[in-house]
């Protein structure tokens, strides 16, 4: 039990390494595929607002070049129609030649801009959400304040600003412009974006991060890995024990066959001392006799002693048969039978003996309707129907085609009955009373031993077993048992 | 407790003893009685330890081994036997023969290997061979020792014409190698024919030729 718990412990160990692993690459995975669309939205974002910048410039530039107005009253010039336009302009305002900016910060700008030849910002106010940029040009020059909010083309905004977990600002020297707060969780990956808008005039960052939390992690994902890989890993142990228990049953089976040879190697060779040593001196003593009356005159004396030592030797010997015979006798099986299921003991015996079936191209088949439970010792029923088969598939070796086995179970009141039909050479006639004596054998180098042992145990559970021929050809084993007492 | 020695106890002592050694007291017994039908003394020993230290190993005779004897195999009795230079044939008896039983005891040296249960005939037939072999090369023994004996009461002189006899030489032709006169030639194959008692050519070569090979 003990080395049984720590196999599995060495199994949940592999499940959570792999598990651990498995997760890991599967996280990595969705971490890599959600900086990928993190970076997508940041770049999109970039580039709408470059665009907007851009706008602003080309306005300017648009105005210094028409110089639209600059002749009537400042109420009626047209630039001041823009903010109807463009939502993001919240005012124009214009210096005409020979006047001064009102603000000198402007003034400033306007400096700034004459000697870059481009726009330049005049004043960034991120707090309030606006700035104003200046374009000088001549005669008049011209400034726009706009408003950072609607700056930004919302609908075609990649993000949801209220829910997305992206923080997306607009930076300028220490100042920045919140444009989604984005969702800032507890967690360990942090992905960061900035770059530059796309025009020089409003030197803007756009800066983006993303914080991944804990929560986010394809949790579920990650479960149903980890559930499958236990489920494959319990597939597999399940697998590797049947394939062990295999093999081990078999190699039992093989072992069982190989100690029986040895036991009766044993006996064998322990019997023929024994009975080799009163024969001999049963042997010697009577040639003896014979010569010694041969003698002219005979010895009868002597002789007669030889022969009284030959009856008492051919005694031991009589005594060492008794002696092997009360040795070997197998004990009452009657007493120990117990309720079996029939067809249970026929599967388990073709399980064991699937290799052997499978070598000689044997596909057994297994007739059974209802289910038949008898008396018997499962060990001596095992037995029997294990050296019934292997006989079957001996036999089946030797015709080349259509080899059939198949085995039947049914019941004929009150028997129950299994019976190993095969379609192999079948039995001789004159062989077939003689089939269950102990050492005959019809096989090269079989002990003969087989069969009578089945009916042997056969008859000690109470049963029988009998050989037949099979039509057309081939041979029919039928072993019958008492049906168990509560059977239907 | 012998009921075959005391049976043919009227033998000549010099008639061949059989020893058989068996563990089993009525193996033992009824073979005795067997070998004794044909007038041979057989000696019984139930212990292969015993008869290893106290057979008599001058006498002519025969050894019956059993293979299988609890506490010391047959085999090993018969590799000490033949390590300790006794000359009496084996028979090896056993109840289960095998091949390999059977090759290691003859490659061991024994005379013969029968199965038991043993047919009289063939045991009996096999022990009398045995000992026929083992008189004839115990009297070839003999000769050859007595030959030796008598080799070497010749003097060194009679050695050098004894060799150069062997080899061929007539008489003129020995004193000449010699630095002797034919008579005095003469004169020493006269005595070493006295010595060697040997009375032709062809006897004195057959003999002595061996000897003098060593010189």
């Amino acid at each position: 039990m003990v080395r049984q718990w720590t196999l599995v412990r060495w199994w949940i160990a592999a499940w959570a390494v792999l598990a651990l692993g498995g997760g890991a690459v599967l996280a990595r995975i969705e971490l890599a595929q959600m900086r990928e669309a993190f970076e997508t939205n940041a770049r999109i974002m970039h580039r709408l607002l470059s665009q907007r910048v851009v706008q602003h410039d080309a306005i300017l530039a648009t105005l210094a070049l028409l110089q639209p107005g600059a002749e009537g009253p400042a109420e009626a010039a047209p630039e001041q129609r823009l903010p109807a336009l463009y939502p993001q302009i919240l005012a124009v305002q214009r210096r005409d030649r020979d006047t001064e900016w009102a603000d000198p910060a402007l003034a400033a700008a306007e400096r700034e801009s004459r000697q870059l030849r481009r726009a330049t910002l005049a004043g960034v106010d991120f707090a309030a959400g606006r700035y104003r940029l200046v374009l000088a040009a001549q005669p008049a020059s011209f400034a726009l304040t706009i408003d950072v909010r609607a700056m930004v083309p919302w609908a075609e905004w990649p993000l949801d600003p209220a829910t997305s977990p992206v923080r997306a600002t607009l930076e300028q020297s220490g100042q920045a412009f919140v444009l989604q707060p984005g969702q800032v969780a507890p967690g360990n990956w942090t992905f960061e974006f900035r770059k530059h808008l796309a025009a020089d005039s409003q030197p803007f960052d756009v800066v983006a991060s993303r914080t991944v939390g804990w929560d986010e992690l394809p949790w579920g994902r990650l479960l149903l890995g980890a559930t499958a890989l236990a489920a494959a890993l319990a597939w597999l142990r399940h697998g590797l024990r049947q394939r062990a228990a295999h093999a081990r049953a078999e190699e039992l089976l093989r072992l069982g066959q190989v100690a029986r040879l040895n036991t009766l190697g044993e006996l064998a060779a322990g019997m023929a001392h024994e009975l080799n040593q009163p024969l001999t001196a049963v042997m010697a003593s009577t040639q003896a006799a014979r010569r010694l009356l041969a003698d002219d005159p005979p010895e009868l004396d002597t002789a007669r002693g030889a022969i009284d030592q030959a009856v008492e030797q051919a005694r031991r010997a009589a005594d060492v048969v008794g002696r092997l015979r009360r040795a070997v006798e197998r004990p009452d099986l009657s007493g120990q039978t117990q309720v079996v299921d029939l067809a249970d003991a026929v599967r388990r015996a073709l399980y064991l003996l699937e290799p052997e079936c499978q070598r000689r191209g044997v596909t057994p088949v297994v007739e059974a309707a209802t289910p038949v439970t008898v008396m018997a010792e499962p060990v001596a029923l095992d037995q029997i129907i294990h050296n019934l088969l292997m006989n079957a598939l001996q036999a089946l070796e030797q015709s080349p085609a259509q080899r059939a086995l198949t085995v039947r179970v049914d019941r004929q009141a009150p028997w129950g009955r299994i019976q190993v039909i095969d379609s192999g050479p079948g039995i001789a006639p004159d062989a077939l009373p003689r089939i269950f004596e102990p050492f005959f054998s019809t096989r090269a180098g079989g002990l003969g031993l087989g069969l009578s042992l089945c009916e042997t145990l056969a008859l000690h559970m109470g049963g029988a077993l009998a050989a037949g021929a099979n039509e057309p050809r081939g041979a029919v084993f039928t072993l019958t048992l008492p049906l168990s007492p509560d059977a239907p | 407790m012998n009921p075959a020695n005391a049976h043919h106890a009227g033998h000549a002592p010099l008639s061949p003893l059989i020893h058989l050694i068996d563990d089993d007291a009525a193996v033992r017994d009824s073979l005795a009685l067997l070998i004794g039908t044909v007038g041979l003394r057989v000696q019984a020993w139930p212990d292969p330890q015993a008869f290893i230290e106290r057979f008599d190993r001058q006498g002519i005779g025969a050894i019956v081994l059993d293979v299988r004897m609890p506490g010391i195999s047959g085999l090993t009795v018969l590799e000490t036997l033949v390590a300790q230079g006794v000359d009496q044939p084996v028979i090896m008896l056993t109840g289960h023969g095998t091949v390999e039983m059977c090759r290691r005891a003859f490659k061991a040296g024994a005379a013969e290997f029968l199965e038991k249960p043993v047919n009289d005939e063939q045991l009996l037939e096999a022990l009398q061979n045995a000992v026929r072999l083992h008189v004839r090369s115990r009297e070839r023994h003999q000769a050859d020792r007595d030959a030796r004996e008598r080799y070497a009461q010749l003097s060194e002189r009679e050695r050098e014409v004894l060799g150069l006899i062997v080899a061929g030489l007539t008489n003129k032709e020995i004193g000449r190698a010699l630095g002797l006169s034919p008579r005095t030639v003469e004169t020493h194959r006269a005595n070493l024919f006295g010595k060697l008692e040997v009375d032709s050519l062809a006897r004195l070569i057959r003999h002595y030729a061996a000897l003098t090979d060593g010189g």
